[in-house]
């Protein structure tokens, strides 16, 4: 009894420790960035102090212009994940079903799987121009190729007695589908899906920054060249913070732990 | 007769198809049924790869990016290995900044490209620093990983011979953990080189990313496909190199 | 119980073999027998003896290569709608309650949801899981998911019951107390029912008729009749005439069986590490 209330001891004394050394981490941080920002040892505003970007970001989001091109990139990224999980879902499909597609035409999916997506981008200019739609185009091929492969190897990983149960119930190739192989993929379809989250977010606002005339992509370049260095450093806070968020959305909807 | 139905016939299918897909792409811009402004025919793609590595120095270039990738990989080795070891060694600091060097390799890092051209400038500094942060999070997780996955029973086997400290790490726990180690330096410079390359087309510096910019920007379109064309052939195999060379070092460290 | 009726299943000189050319192996040669109606049979052999096969060809999701298998005369070239299928290895779908993993064959028949519910909980019953009709799969025991897995095979109500080593995976004493609830049922049902198993015990205490088979090629060794009274009881069970039947099939077995294990220690020898 003794023995087990030292061992709580000692955890939340671990605990009280791990939460001081994290304070203490954070706050060396900002002091940090606060004494480099007013040394004025980097040129002009290169690291703004903190109280600034707090002031730039508090003006961010009091401005219209943020929300509208915050719609903008939503938009965009709604497009390129319905197109980009489907396509993925549908060719993820045919080719965990078919050994045969699956040999023949699987590696090449590898290959452009694993390239850096963003030099396709000036392609997607080419073939659906410089507006939003070369921005869908990126999010598209970015979330395509995760939710592809994972969904072809789900498919090559289900259990084989459970096709054999639905073989000899004699369930058709559709229920087949719907009644076996969906759910029996839940979990390497929802992951394709969150990994093709977290991509297609990159992709479309890597191709804003890139090139483009509104969305956040296009804000965060736009204070860059103006060189409003806070303003730029609280729009990359919103962006990342933005991403992630996204991605333990996506995470946390798949059943995994982040 | 069975190997080749099972194993060449798809893989020729596979071609096939990619030439065929070639061969009509080339008609239909011929006959002008796809705009020849979008979409270059695939024979002077195929003819701009010798202009490529003469005119536009290609091989150059990927000597750049190879640079920058290797300088990378040295960061990210000699810093990612004994931070790791430090986080092993030390568990308070591993339960407090293990989670934030998950959150690191998670965070979209390349999306803060302004930030770190700001800082370090429009130079290839910038870019080996990207890669290094792209690559750095996954080596120590996979290192810490595998020191911690080391079964006690051999570390028990190691006492029991009264091995020193130094001992224990050399011959037990550092062997124990190398394939975990050998895994996290692939994923951190497979990491390195998207970065690298991917950065290089959005600044507009360095090797093969920039030489597609350039290209793109003077709507030199089948030099555009060729080039991009060559970086997938340069990650994939790449990527084959190191995947090859962890299983031969895993076996060797055996 | 030695009168038997008319033939429900019909296997004739089935033969099937597995790769091609010199590594061609032969797992099932040139067997023949039949089913009578309400009989209850099994099949005994050494593992690689070929009997997974023959389940697989009779429940028609493999085609045999020579020879013919039917139901009531009609040939089986895929799967038959009188014959259930019970499997060897887990098998329940662990994203269904047990009410919806067994009502799951008459879903896929197009069964209306009501009726489909009412029938699974009939035969949720009568495996006795009466109560867990709204647990998941992985809340259960492993002897309870295999009744689950019997319940849904029993809901569409098959002519020919088939079992592939049903128990392969539970303890003795759960197998021993699950072979009298399927004696039980089969009993009330009449129905006509293959299992197939490596146990002899269980193929004695659940059987009218085995099959004993040898191993590779599998062909019929012997049919032995198990002419014991019914129910089964643990009297019965213990009874000298039992002990018999078990020592005569182990005769028959135990030599096959012998040549089983000396191919897998060639096996060995030849390709080691594998």
């Amino acid at each position: 009894m003794a023995g087990k209330v030292g061992a709580m001891k000692k955890k939340t004394w671990l605990r009280a420790e791990v939460g001081a050394s994290r304070a203490i981490a954070c706050l060396v941080l900002l002091a940090l960035w606060q004494a480099i920002a007013l040394s004025g040892l980097f040129f002009q505003d290169v690291v703004p102090s903190i109280d600034r970007v707090l002031f730039a970001f508090w003006s961010v989001l009091a401005d219209p212009l943020f929300y509208r091109n915050l719609g903008v990139t939503f938009g965009e990224m709604l497009v390129s994940l319905a197109v980009g999980c489907s396509t993925g879902l549908a060719a993820g499909l045919a080719l965990g079903g078919s050994p045969f597609l699956s040999r023949a035409y699987e590696h090449f999916l590898h290959y452009l799987g694993s390239a850096p997506k963003i030099i396709f981008f000036p392609l997607m200019i080419l073939w659906f121009g410089v507006g939003p739609g070369s921005k869908v185009g990126m999010g598209v091929i970015s979330c395509f190729f995760p939710v592809a492969i994972s969904v072809a190897a789900g498919m090559r990983a289900v259990n084989p007695v459970w096709i054999r149960v639905g073989r000899s119930f004699r369930a058709s190739p559709l229920q087949m589908v719907t009644k076996v192989y969906l759910p029996a993929m839940r979990t390497p379809i929802l992951n394709g899906f969150r990994l093709g989250v977290g991509v297609a977010i990159i992709g479309v606002l890597l191709a804003e920054t890139k090139l483009s005339n509104q969305g956040l992509g296009f804000m965060v370049m736009q204070s860059y060249s103006r060189f409003d260095m806070p303003r730029m450093y609280a729009l990359l806070i919103i962006v990342i913070a933005m991403a992630v968020a996204f991605n333990t959305l996506a995470m946390r909807l798949a059943g995994s732990k982040p | 007769m069975r190997h080749w139905r099972h194993r060449l016939l798809p893989v020729a299918v596979g071609l096939a198809s990619l030439a065929l897909l070639a061969a009509v792409v080339e008609l239909m811009v011929r006959s002008s049924l796809i705009n020849p402004f979008i979409m270059p025919t695939p024979s002077s793609v195929f003819g701009s790869f010798g202009r490529l590595i003469g005119e536009e120095h290609g091989l150059a270039r990927l000597g750049a990016t190879a640079a920058e990738v290797l300088a990378a990989s040295v960061l990210i080795t000699v810093v990612g290995v004994p931070v790791a070891l430090l986080l092993h060694w030390r568990v308070r600091l591993r339960a407090a900044f293990e989670s934030w060097v998950a959150a690191l390799a998670a965070a979209p890092l390349v999306l803060a490209y302004p930030l770190f051209l700001v800082l370090f400038g429009r130079s290839q500094l910038t870019i080996v620093v990207m890669a290094f942060a792209a690559g750095v999070a996954p080596v120590i997780l996979k290192t810490v990983e595998g020191f911690a996955g080391v079964r006690p029973v051999l570390v028990d086997v190691g006492r029991s011979l009264r091995l020193t400290p130094s001992q224990l790490f050399w011959k037990i726990l550092l062997p124990a953990a190398i394939p975990s180690i050998f895994v996290g330096l692939r994923l951190g410079l497979i990491f390195a080189l998207l970065t690298v390359t991917g950065v290089e087309f959005l600044i507009n510096i360095g090797g093969l990313g920039h030489l597609i910019n350039e290209l793109a920007e003077r709507y030199d379109m089948p030099g555009t496909y060729a080039a991009i064309t060559f970086v997938v052939l340069v990650s994939v195999i790449f990527f084959a190199i190191l995947e090859s060379g962890e299983r031969w070092l895993a076996r060797s460290a055996r | 119980m030695t009168v038997r009726g008319p033939a429900m299943l019909k296997i004739e000189a089935v033969s099937k073999r597995y790769g091609y050319g010199a590594s061609a192996v032969t797992a099932v040669d040139n067997v023949s027998f039949d089913v009578a109606a309400g009989e209850f049979m099994s099949i005994i052999g050494p593992s690689g003896c070929g009997k997974s096969t023959l389940f697989h060809v009779i429940g028609g999701l493999t085609g045999a290569d020579e020879g013919r298998v039917s139901v009531e005369d009609e040939p089986v070239t895929a799967p038959h709608p009188a014959i259930g299928m019970v499997f060897q290895e887990e098998s329940t779908f662990p994203w269904r309650s047990v009410a919806a993993n067994v009502a799951f064959p008459l879903e896929v028949q197009g069964v209306a949801k009501r009726e489909r519910l009412e029938r699974a909980r009939r035969f949720i019953a009568l495996v006795g899981l009466k109560g867990f009709e709204n647990h998941m799969p992985g809340e259960l025991s492993g002897g309870m998911r295999q009744r689950v897995s019997i319940a849904r095979t029993l809901v569409s109500e098959p002519k020919i019951l088939l079992m592939d080593e049903p128990f392969g995976a539970l303890d003795e004493q759960t197998r021993l107390l699950l072979g009298e609830k399927v004696l039980e049922i089969q009993q009330e049902l009449k129905q006509t029912t293959l299992l197939i198993t490596h146990s002899i015990t269980e193929a004695v205490q659940l059987s009218d008729r085995v099959m004993v088979m040898t191993f590779r090629p599998g062909r019929v060794k012997r049919f032995v009749e198990i002419d014991l009274p019914r129910p089964r009881t643990a009297e019965v069970m213990t009874s000298d005439r039992f002990g018999h039947y078990v020592a005569q099939i182990w005769g028959d077995l135990r030599e096959e069986a012998s040549r089983g294990m000396a191919a897998q220690e060639e096996r060995v020898r030849t390709h080691p590490g594998v």
